[in-house]
């Protein structure tokens, strides 16, 4: 169904890919130091980096493209900000646990809500998944916006937090170092999932689901490990991107296209690679901000034209067009 | 119940009815294009849009009466529907299911960027002497524009009908959509047929643009909600069934009213999604189809 390369294996670090993942991690460990000033901009670009990454474990290995990914970075950062704030919360639901926590209950809800979701729709095929997703996301964007206990239309607030071992959350630099974790996390977890059992049953199932079965998988569970995985994942970046906010309403936050953004990078970087939705993130981030002063607020403009260019012209992403570049090269010597 | 309480539902039905006609013209667009080539069309809503603003622009330039852009619109929706299909959707070859669903989504985010460049955020409206008139019928009122706007769609549906079934293009249309490769072998022209199909299905949504604008304001994001709204109505009537489509916009249209005006006017737009969600669950050949049906 997907224009993707048949199965891989984890083929030996080349060249390419080495000097791509050192060239880019310098970049990320040096930026907080050079571009003090862009601050902003380096954290939002780490966490919808991660979010990409995460959107991939679903969208890329297992194949299911969701765009309703926002309502699960949603339950990150309502869950995160609700524990911070628990006079919001009806008393049984008070916990005298540190607000962090709430990014591990986020996560927790996350999965679930992934579980329940994808138990019932992966049995649908092809685009019948993509509609649920959006469907999913908008019911729960209209419950955001007309509960009294999610603030409403208004949203939330984050209150001050307790330091955590010592660092002020609303620091820049710590924002931008926890999400650089967030990053890296991401990352581990996408190269152990390619390199385990799972990583090859989910291949094997986006490839062909019929071969998948016939070889004793259960195609339907791999997915909806894949999407638990996924949504935990965003979940923990969802309650990142409240801390980095400390203010977020409904209508931004929840809105079908962040859940455009996240698929958009990590189809456009290369689904189907470990570093594609990173560079597909830093690509269109960069890309973004760029024109954001030329088109001020139609900057997705050039998200459309992207997405048009590589659906047309490199159906395997930007890393897809690398891959391609590499092994000319490598037949050329 | 009382007699206000019984106007009050059939007020509240006939208005669900009108809109729901609407949603039916919108999701006919959306499902002829499914049926024919089985491309989820993202791009649905903002072509919609496109109708508004056309409406709009013609308005507040020339001062041309909303109805009569259809003669602007229709053309024009149908020639960019024709283009994009004979020089985008055609070139993506077997990667269509896939490929179609996120081209579509670039195309949308480039027609409603540029209607933000062109136009601004701010939400617009058109002022027409008779948008406010209303007409009264056993005590239920029904606006003017919303039963001009329902009749637009009877006609639109009807000529459709016309075409498919009583026409020669009509039959390599539903010959298209049975067997592209058989006909093509009988001489049909299917690629041809595609962007004809594509056309007619963009010039729908188009169509629906104009005939919402003297109801509504408009924005450039409108055709976002507009998009949704259309796939609820083709999943309601089964992907690609063209009376599917229409039964499932009328659908549409009275389970939101009769809810926002017996539940909660809050979660309006929540009683489709959540329709379509049980349909998707339940019944994923759509409410009244048997299978998947071809046009």
């Amino acid at each position: 169904m997907t224009a993707v390369p048949a199965i891989t294996r984890p083929r030996a670090l080349t060249f390419g890919n080495v000097w791509l993942s050192v060239g880019l991690l310098a970049v990320l460990l040096i930026y907080p130091f050079v571009f003090d000033k862009a601050m902003n901009f380096g954290i939002s670009t780490l966490l919808f980096a991660g979010f990409a990454m995460s959107w991939n474990i679903l969208g890329g290995w297992a194949g299911q493209t969701s765009l309703g990914h926002a309502a699960l970075l949603g339950v990150g950062a309502y869950t995160m900000t609700l524990l911070a704030t628990p006079e919001r919360l009806p008393a049984f639901l008070q916990s005298p646990l540190a607000p962090w926590w709430g990014a591990l209950i986020g996560m927790v809800l996350a999965a679930l809500l992934a579980a329940v979701w994808g138990g019932l729709t992966f049995r649908l095929q092809g685009s019948y998944f993509v509609l649920s997703t959006i469907a999913v996301a908008l019911v729960i964007r209209l419950v955001a916006i007309n509960s009294d206990w999610t603030g409403g239309a208004e949203g939330l607030f984050m209150p001050d937090l307790p330091r955590l071992f010592g660092l002020d959350l609303f620091d820049r630099q710590v924002e931008y170092w926890l999400a650089f974790g967030f990053v890296v996390l991401t990352v581990l977890i996408t190269h152990l999932i390619r390199r385990s059992r799972m990583g090859y049953a989910l291949q094997a199932v986006r490839e062909d689901e019929d071969g998948a079965r016939a070889l004793g998988i259960d195609p339907t569970r791999m997915k909806v490990l894949a999407f638990m995985l996924s949504a935990a994942l965003t979940a923990l970046g969802g309650s990142l991107y409240a801390i980095y906010l400390q203010a977020f309403e409904p209508h931004t936050l929840l809105e079908l296209p962040i859940s455009v953004q996240i698929a958009l990078m990590a189809i456009i970087g290369g689904r189907t690679t470990i570093q594609g939705p990173l560079i597909g993130a830093v690509l269109l981030s960069v890309f973004g901000e760029v024109f954001r002063n030329v088109f001020s607020s139609a900057n997705l403009l050039i998200y459309g034209v992207l997405i048009l260019l590589v659906t047309l012209f490199a159906p395997a992403g930007i890393m897809g067009l690398f891959q391609r570049a590499g092994r000319k090269l490598g037949t050329a010597r | 119940m009382d007699s206000t309480a019984v106007t009050a539902f059939f007020q509240t039905l006939v208005q669900g009815l009108l809109t729901g006609g609407l949603y039916a013209l919108i999701g006919t667009g959306l499902s002829l294009i499914f049926g024919v080539m089985r491309v989820i069309n993202f791009a649905h809503g903002d072509f919609l849009a496109i109708g508004m603003f056309i409406t709009l622009a013609l308005f507040k330039t020339f001062n041309i009466d909303p109805y009569l852009s259809l003669l602007v619109a229709a053309p024009l929706g149908f020639g960019l529907g024709y283009v994009i299909q004979r020089f985008v959707l055609s070139r993506l070859g077997d990667r269509l299911g896939e490929g179609s669903m996120l081209a579509t989504l670039g195309l949308g985010l480039i027609i409603s960027n540029s209607l933000l460049l062109s136009f601004g955020a701010q939400p617009q409206s058109i002022n027409v002497p008779y948008a406010i008139n209303t007409f009264k019928m056993g005590g239920v009122q029904v606006s003017i524009p919303l039963l001009i706007a329902g009749l637009g769609t009877v006609v639109a549906i009807a000529g459709l009908n016309l075409l498919l079934y009583r026409t020669e293009l009509g039959r390599a249309i539903r010959a298209t959509a049975q067997n592209p490769l058989g006909a093509e072998l009988q001489g049909v022209k299917t690629t041809r047929i595609q962007a004809i199909v594509f056309g007619l299905g963009v010039a729908f949504a188009a169509i629906a643009g104009v005939l919402l604008m003297p109801l509504l304001y408009t924005f450039p994001t409108v055709g976002e909600n507009y998009t949704t709204k259309a796939f609820i109505v083709t999943v309601l009537g089964g992907l690609g069934n063209l009376p599917g489509a229409v039964v499932g916009g009328l659908v549409l249209g009275v389970i939101e009213s009769l809810g926002a005006f017996y539940v909660s006017n809050n979660y309006r737009d929540a009683y489709g999604l959540i329709a379509f969600l049980l349909v998707l669950l339940l019944r994923p050949e759509g409410l009244f189809g048997k299978t998947v049906k071809r046009v």
